[in-house]
């Protein structure tokens, strides 16, 4: 069994011996070495440093808090939403340029948004349309005037409703005419278009909607004549080519409150399909009918 | 001895028991520092990158750009003046090359300091404990933010070059009037590169820091070039610079760059805007979204509506015997009366010049966009639009000046009374509105009924809630400088109403568009009519209550309308060229009349007139003589103001009336019977 010393700590009795155990080269050794340490803090500053190095050594994992990385985080949220606003108007410009008709311009246009057209693509879109719908939006001659002011420098849109707000600017940006094209005039437009040798089942808009044209056209007498003149807004166009209407589709999807349809027309030689859109709620009611379904009741409608 | 060895022992009990002391103080400082440390932000690196949000800029119509808001404009260290290197390191820290983050001495000193001498609180903070504070902590003191802060500083002085630190806290330093970092700071007081600066105005900007409204140079340059002092003491007791070139450089006179528009003459108007942008994109947006924003403003037309208010009120202190007052301190500002202009481009709506009071510095309640103050017979001209579209009357209709009683369903009858407290009989309705007759415009309200004139209103663009009352007729319902302007620019149109605007264009920091300002304005008036009703106010301009306008030397083809409420509470006067529209007005924020040393009331002739001719006579001074567009279908005719009867050779002071197409002088002459 090991002994355990023991030291017994007695109290010096005299006040030499009190000095004499002060001044003990432990003590003094103790003091230099606690002196040293606060004379080498305050000249080398290693406390800061073994901290600063600490908290270099741990940044990685802390949080991002604080003012700077707060208003990094709010820059950042602003130029994404920013960058929402351009890019949806870049695409909805983009798409402008390449319209071929009011009624495209109308379909591009985004909420609360509005886009620009050069004035010779504003000349080009109205010199398509028939003569009578273009007297409507703004006379030749007035446009003829316009156009040797010279100071038609764009042409802004901006959706008015279903419709189109049309302000033709000048370098200033004031308005030398505002023009409007209603929803009726815009929907009259009714540029159809015309695929030869075509037929509805190899256009997939079609797909599980396509009528026997007796049926169609049963279900379209059942409806008033408001709604007929929604659905089919310029039978003529129907009328100029020889055939017999054989099969009608409905394009599943609506844009702009439009909805395709689809005529097929069969004579001797070919069969072609004429596009052509209809009303949005007219061309539904037709839909409900041929389905043989009620309509639908919107759920805030009373009974 | 026994003594002796008592006090050695109870100095070892006091040694253990601050060795005890020391031991536990170790260990809490261990575990604080731990919990100091367990929420610390992280550091960016590079630390360059706290300068990388884009600022927001506002531009003026003219080009210059009138405000920058968030971001900063940074530069490398070697684009800092060396004066004004030494001079913040004098003044800031003059330790910062040698400490480690915190200067222990000056901390030591700053302690005793703040412990013993009685109401002293003595700061120690280096560059970098600062630089910690400003990009990470918010303003709000306590122990254990300080105790963070001071932490970041360590890993800052661990993780970078003394350079980039200087050149980090350089850069985003606030100077105040709005100016971050150095960069903008020499911009914005010197006009010059932050390397261009010499010593002195080094000196004045190492001083802004430390307080920027205290020491904001445009408005107590006293107390700044005070401070200048100090810095310069400063720098020559660390050695920086000798004592003779700081008492040199205190000596030489500063030229400062005249106050940025943002900061004198522009604040309303920029206030206004900023809202909208807020109200449109939201404060993120705004701030750190780096937008180029054109606005409407003319600043040389702000700087001179700006002048002109200022002129305007201070002449009015002399005319109201408050200048003495003032200077004897008896009265503070907020007892002054305050004045508002507006100036819209009147084919278009852009708000040109907006000022909402005597000094933005003192009162940021902008009186230019408020609606509550009353426009008394500024109203006029909309009930006589709606009598004369309504009635078919004319200028030359005649009624009966004398006092009237309007019965008022559930209320006591309205008893209205002229300006002057005389009655003049049979008086044409011209002549009535050139006089602002009241018992005239409460005939015409009763004719029309007060809801028509309020649809006037609202058609020419006030926009304010209007009470369907008759006192309606006579400016009863408050409205704003703003709208008042735009309403009176329509009537400069011929009847066709822009609305008022302020931002021409927005686009993100690509240059790529966000919104375009598009003129375009809606005819809702009668041109015939509105031409009868400016006809009426140029009478009020060249021979009416607005004649101060020709007699102070405005000589261009101006309308208008001067307006006083009861008890000289508001002074207004709104008129306007074929090009320009401009409202004023001047009055009391409390509820206390305007009134000259004789205590006789100001009315907007006195108080408003001045001020809108003198801005106008600035503002137009190159513009050529333009006169107002005349309408088809209108005539002018000459006859006389008591009969409405055609002038003869022997009428008295025959007045010309405009009658449109089917109008003629024959039996228009309505008695009411309002007794």
């Amino acid at each position: 069994m090991t002994e355990i010393k023991k030291y017994h700590w007695a109290e010096p009795g005299t006040i030499n011996e009190w000095v004499k155990r002060m001044f003990a080269i432990r003590p003094l050794l103790l003091c230099l070495f606690i002196s040293a340490l606060l004379i080498s803090e305050l000249r080398f500053d290693w406390l800061e440093q073994t901290v600063g190095s600490f908290l270099v050594s741990t940044n990685g994992r802390r949080p991002e808090s604080g003012t700077i990385w707060e208003t990094g985080r709010q820059t950042r949220t602003a130029r994404k939403f920013l960058e929402q606003i351009v890019s949806d108007r870049q695409a909805s410009q983009q798409e402008t340029r390449q319209a071929k008709s009011f009624k495209e311009i109308a379909a591009t246009i985004l909420t609360d948004q509005w886009v620009m057209i050069a004035p010779d693509h504003f000349r080009r879109l109205y010199l398509q349309l028939k003569p009578e719908t273009a007297e409507k939006i703004i006379p030749p001659f007035d446009l003829l005037k316009l156009i040797n002011q010279k100071n038609w420098d764009r042409t802004y849109f901006e959706k008015d409703g279903d419709g189109l707000n049309i302000y033709i600017l000048d370098t200033e940006n004031r308005v030398l005419t505002q023009l409007t094209i209603s929803p009726r005039l815009l929907y009259g437009m009714g540029e159809s278009q015309v695929k030869m040798d075509e037929t509805l089942e190899n256009l997939p808009q079609f797909k599980n909607r396509i009528y026997p044209a007796d049926l169609f056209f049963q279900a379209l007498d059942s409806l008033g004549e408001a709604v007929r003149r929604d659905t089919i807004s310029q039978p003529d166009q129907l009328l100029r080519y020889p055939g017999h209407i054989t099969r009608v589709g409905i394009s599943g999807g609506a844009l702009s409150g439009f909805i395709e349809l689809g005529f097929e027309i069969e004579n001797a030689t070919h069969r072609i399909v004429i596009l052509m859109n209809g009303q949005e709620h007219a061309v539904q009611r037709l839909r409900t009918k041929l389905e043989g379904r009620k309509p639908m009741r919107r759920k805030h409608e009373g009974m | 001895m026994i003594s002796t060895t008592r006090i050695i022992r109870t100095l070892i009990t006091l040694f253990y028991l601050a060795a005890a002391v020391a031991g536990t103080g170790a260990v809490v400082i261990t575990g604080m520092f731990f919990y100091i440390v367990k929420d610390l932000p992280r550091v960016p690196e590079p630390l360059s990158r706290i300068i990388e949000t884009e600022p927001t800029e506002i531009f003026a119509a003219t080009g210059e750009r009138i405000m920058l808001m968030g971001g900063r404009e940074a530069i490398p260290l070697s684009r800092v003046s060396p004066h004004f290197i030494r001079a913040i390191l004098a003044t800031e820290d003059h330790r910062f090359p040698d400490h480690h983050g915190i200067d222990k001495l000056r901390t030591l000193k700053a302690m005793a300091i703040t412990l013993f001498v009685p109401g002293k609180i003595q700061g120690a903070s280096t560059i970098t404990q600062q630089l910690a504070k400003n990009l990470f902590f918010s303003f709000r003191r306590s122990y254990m933010r300080k105790l963070q802060e001071l932490m970041i500083a360590f890993q800052i002085e661990s993780q970078y070059s003394k350079d980039d630190i200087l050149e980090a806290y350089v850069n985003q330093i606030p100077f105040g009037v709005g100016a971050y970092g150095i960069e903008n700071a020499a911009q914005t007081f010197f006009g010059k590169s932050a390397s261009n600066l010499n010593l002195e105005e080094s000196s004045l900007l190492a001083g802004l820091p430390k307080s920027p409204t205290r020491y904001n140079p445009y408005l107590h340059f006293d107390r700044a070039k005070k401070r200048q002092r100090i810095v310069l003491l400063r720098m020559a007791a660390v050695n920086f610079i000798s004592q003779q070139d700081a008492d040199n450089a205190s000596k030489t006179e500063l030229q400062l760059q005249p106050l940025p528009v943002r900061a004198r003459t522009g604040s309303y108007f920029l206030d206004t805007v900023i809202k909208r942008l807020e109200n449109r994109y939201g404060p993120e947006v705004v701030f750190h979204g780096g937008l180029k924003v054109t606005t409407t403003l003319d600043s040389q037309m702000q700087a001179w509506a700006a002048q002109s208010v200022q002129e305007g009120l201070q002449k009015l202190d002399r005319t109201m015997g408050l200048s003495d007052a003032m200077e004897s301190h008896e009265l503070d500002t907020e007892q002054l009366p305050q004045g508002a202009l507006v100036a819209i481009q009147t084919n278009s709506g852009a708000v040109k010049a907006l000022v909402g009071g005597r000094n933005y510095s003192q009162s940021e309640y902008n009186r230019a966009v408020q609606n509550n103050r009353l426009p008394g017979s500024g109203f006029k001209p909309f009930l006589y639009y709606t009598a004369f579209e309504k009635r078919n009357l004319h200028p030359a209709t005649v009624l009966i000046d004398r006092p009237v009683t309007i019965s008022v369903a559930g209320a006591p009858d309205w008893k209205p009374k002229n300006f002057s407290r005389e009655y003049n009989g049979p008086i044409i309705l011209k002549q009535a509105f050139l006089s602002s007759i009241n018992t005239i415009a409460a005939q015409l309200v009763a004719l029309t009924g007060p809801e028509d004139v309020i649809a006037t209103a609202k058609r020419f663009g006030i926009k304010s809630p209007l009470s369907p009352v008759y006192s309606v007729a006579l400016g009863t319902s408050g409205v704003s400088p703003l709208e008042m302007a735009s309403a009176f620019a329509t009537f400069a149109t011929g009847g066709i109403r822009h609305n008022p605007f302020f931002i021409w264009r927005v686009e993100d920091s690509f240059g790529r568009v966000l919104e375009e300002k598009i003129v375009s304005g809606e005819r809702l008036l009668d041109p015939a009519i509105v031409h009868q009703v400016v006809d009426m106010m140029r009478g009020v301009v060249d021979s009416g209550t607005g004649s101060a306008v020709r007699r102070l030397g405005f000589n261009l083809p101006a309308a208008g309308k001067t307006g006083t409420t009861n008890r000289y509470k508001d002074a207004w006067f709104t008129g306007f060229t074929p090009t320009l529209c401009t409202s004023v007005w001047v009055g009391f924020d409390r509820n206390v009349g305007l009134r000259d040393s004789r205590n006789i009331g100001i009315t907007g002739g006195r108080g408003a007139v001045p001020i809108w001719t003198d801005f106008m006579k600035k503002t137009l001074a190159d513009e050529p003589s333009r006169e107002f567009g005349i309408p088809p279908g209108i005539r002018l005719k000459s006859v006389n103001p008591r009969t409405g009867q055609p002038a003869g050779y022997y009428t008295k002071d025959p007045i010309q009336v405009v009658l449109r197409n089917g109008q003629t002088l024959e039996g228009e002459h309505i008695d009411l019977n309002l007794h």
